[in-house]
């Protein structure tokens, strides 16, 4: 078929559908050449897992350490365990109930006698199948006092107006062995007093029960709270089996937690589908009360007073930091603080003036380094020293008179944190563990004696380096009062590296902070 | 996955949802591709550089219009711009010309890859101007400005292409006659 067709017609029609498929070594490239490509993704995350893993160990330990001392919470924790079963019993309990109505309609009904003498033979197939199934040693224990609870049962059958009760009680007991048999209603055994108590009170009010069966009841009643002692033997039996089965399902949640981070870096793009927030940023600004002491025995200024108590007033750090979530767990953060701390020596003479000549004379070689690492201020004069070096008896009379006072030393930094939060629980309350290093940038150096009973300046401290470093955990706090804005407090423990240059004893300075902050998400 | 959730994905450079776009429209546009190129290999190149190119601006496709639109014209901006500056000389013809020009065929002669072949032979500005006015729709003065060119230039040159294929076309039904005969 010819035809005469615009070369334009022609072509349209032709490429209408013109599709190919490339070849597929282009898409490996263009894969290659794209930024944030996944292998680097997956490079850079095991780098952070690793630190998280030893974060996480710390705060175990910790969590291990706070246990031993607090032992008394623990014990005060135990109840809350009891709280949780008997809910989870109260639930099973009312299905256990439910049933056990049914099965007392059923015996009701004469009609269906024949049923219940089947479930009784069901009872005897139970009792004999928990026998055979002595690999459970569990259920063979509880499966006895139930077969003593049958046979004194059976003794009522003798009287035909208490067959049907001993049949209810042995639905009952039915019920029982039932919930024991099944391991999913393990709970049903602490049942049984309820049961009893139910089946008794049923028993009073059903119209087909006369005196005879009452007294019938009575005379058992003896047994029947054997049954109920038994019951409560079986009741604290299936609390252990219970609190077998929490340990259990705690660990089988602890399993998949673990399973969950595991896959989580394996396919984190699923993760990110569950998780639509995309509120990885965040700013904090925070305020914390800090604490700034020394693990060993020392002085940063000189080494008399190595053994002088020391101490240190709570001053305050502020800042901001902000952080940026990599992943669902992991937050890098950085931030800028302000932090004061001081540094508290007590029981120091400290001499100016005219004083200063008769302490020198005395302790020549002493006084000559009694500044120890402090450069004097212009102008001031002062020696200092130590109230425990001085010998009181030889000392000259001026010392006598003298009071000892404080050698308060302030300095300041600006600190620059950058550290990593791990969430180890992301719910309303959040819980995380901060690990990372800060460094310090010297602000503020000065060091006051008490001279004569008044504070004075006299001068700064010259081994405290200008930038130094600290290595920082922490345990987080977080409270989330709406989807954007956190509510957080977090104690920070910062081991301070290189702060000081040259001290004197074991001085192993660090500080610890109270850090509360607001948290705000974007 | 729906399409808007596969781009909101590519935004975050998800590499998963890349390689799922890159699978969803690869053929369309290495189709573009084939049409706007000399060959093949070149085709292969542009069709590279367009998708680095949409990947790394899929955030600035406000869902204005179908994405796939978005696509091609990114890739025939990625293609324009090789052959953009190609300084070819090119014959000024009548526009007089420009009309019927059509040719005795029988579709099923000219197999697509032939007809792609003398796409492809065109000089390189002939070859943009006809796929961009015949096959993709553009307007003279589209053309202009997207290879600055006047219209004029633009219209003489999508006669010449015209004119070149005519003439393969009819050259190919020539030979093929003549191996039948």
């Amino acid at each position: 078929m010819s035809e005469k067709k615009n070369i334009d017609r022609l072509f349209q029609e032709k490429f209408k559908d013109f599709e190919v498929a490339p070849n597929d070594a282009i898409w490996n490239r263009i894969n290659e050449s794209l930024p944030n490509n996944e292998k680097k993704k997956r490079r850079v995350i095991p780098i952070w897992w690793q630190i998280a893993g030893v974060a996480a160990s710390v705060v175990l330990l910790l969590n291990i350490g706070f246990s031993f001392f607090n032992s008394e919470e623990n014990s005060s924790d135990t109840p809350v365990i009891v709280n949780t079963e008997t809910e989870n019993n109260s639930d099973t309990k009312k299905n256990e109930n439910s049933t056990l109505d049914a099965s007392n309609d059923r015996t009701k009904s004469s009609e269906e006698l024949n049923n219940t003498s089947l479930v009784e033979s069901d009872i005897h197939q139970n009792n004999e199948d928990k026998n055979t199934d002595s690999n459970d040693a569990l259920t063979n224990t509880s499966s006895q006092p139930f077969n003593n609870s049958t046979k004194t049962l059976g003794l009522l059958t003798e009287d035909n107006s208490t067959n049907q009760t001993s049949k209810t009680l042995k639905s009952s007991v039915n019920e029982l062995i039932n919930g024991e048999s099944t391991p999913k209603n393990t709970v049903a055994a602490s049942d049984n007093t309820q049961s009893t108590e139910k089946t008794k009170n049923d028993l009073s009010s059903n119209e087909f029960i006369n005196s005879e069966l009452k007294k019938a009841i009575e005379n058992n009643s003896s047994t029947v709270t054997e049954i109920t002692n038994k019951g409560d033997n079986i009741k604290e039996n299936s609390t252990i089996i219970n609190e077998q089965k929490e340990v259990s399902t705690i660990e089988k949640e602890k399993e998949s937690i673990e399973s969950a981070i595991a896959e989580n870096n394996n396919d984190d793009i699923i993760e990110k589908e569950k998780d639509d927030e995309p509120n990885r940023w965040s700013i904090t600004p925070n305020v914390a009360p800090v604490y700034f002491a020394s693990l060993g025995e020392g002085s940063p200024i000189h080494n008399q007073f190595n053994t002088n108590s020391k101490g240190s007033d709570i001053n305050m750090s502020y800042g901001i930091t902000g952080s940026y979530a990599i992943s669902d767990r992991i937050k890098v953060r950085a931030g800028v603080n302000r932090v004061n701390l001081n540094y508290t020596t007590s029981g120091v003479y400290a001499f100016s003036g005219s004083d200063i000549i008769v302490a020198s004379s005395d302790n020549a070689s002493q006084s000559s380094q009694s500044q120890g690492n402090i450069t004097l201020r212009e102008g001031a004069n002062v020696a200092l020293m130590s109230s425990k070096v001085m010998n009181r008896a030889s000392a000259p009379e001026v010392f006598n008179t003298k009071l000892t006072g404080d050698l308060d030393q302030r300095f300041g930094f600006i600190e620059i944190p950058l550290e990593i939060e791990y969430k180890l629980l992301d719910k309303k309350f959040g819980l995380n563990v901060v690990g990372g290093f800060s460094t310090f940038f010297l602000n503020e150096n000065e060091i006051f004696a008490d001279i004569d009973g008044t504070s004075t300046l006299i001068g700064e401290a010259n081994n405290i380096n200008n930038t130094s470093f600290s290595a920082n955990f922490g345990l987080g706090l977080n409270y989330n009062v709406t989807k954007k804005w956190n509510i957080n407090l977090e104690p920070q423990f910062k081991y301070q590296i290189n702060t000081f240059n040259n001290t004197f004893g074991n001085f192993r300075p660090f500080f610890i902070g109270l850090y509360t902050g607001i948290i705000y998400k974007f | 996955m729906s399409l808007e959730q596969l781009i909101k994905k590519c935004i975050k450079q998800d590499a998963k949802a890349q390689s799922q776009l890159y699978k969803q429209y690869a053929s369309k546009l290495f189709s573009l591709c084939l049409k706007y190129c000399s060959n093949y290999a070149e085709a292969e190149d542009v069709l590279h550089d367009a998708f680095i190119t949409v990947f790394s601006k899929i955030d600035q496709y406000k869902n204005k219009g179908s994405f796939e639109g978005w696509l091609k014209r990114i890739a025939i901006n990625t293609a324009l711009q090789r052959y953009r500056d190609d300084v070819g000389v090119y014959d000024i013809i009548n526009e007089g010309n420009i009309e019927d020009v059509s040719v005795d065929l029988n579709d099923d002669e000219l197999s697509l890859d032939f007809l792609l072949g003398i796409i492809q032979e065109l000089p390189n500005r002939y070859r943009l101007v006809f796929n961009l006015y015949v096959l993709d729709g553009y307007s003279h003065v589209e053309i202009s400005e997207l290879i600055n060119i006047s219209t004029g230039t633009s219209k003489s040159n999508l006669a010449r292409a015209r004119l070149i294929l005519k003439e393969k076309i009819e050259s190919y039904k020539a030979s093929l006659n003549s191996q039948s005969l």
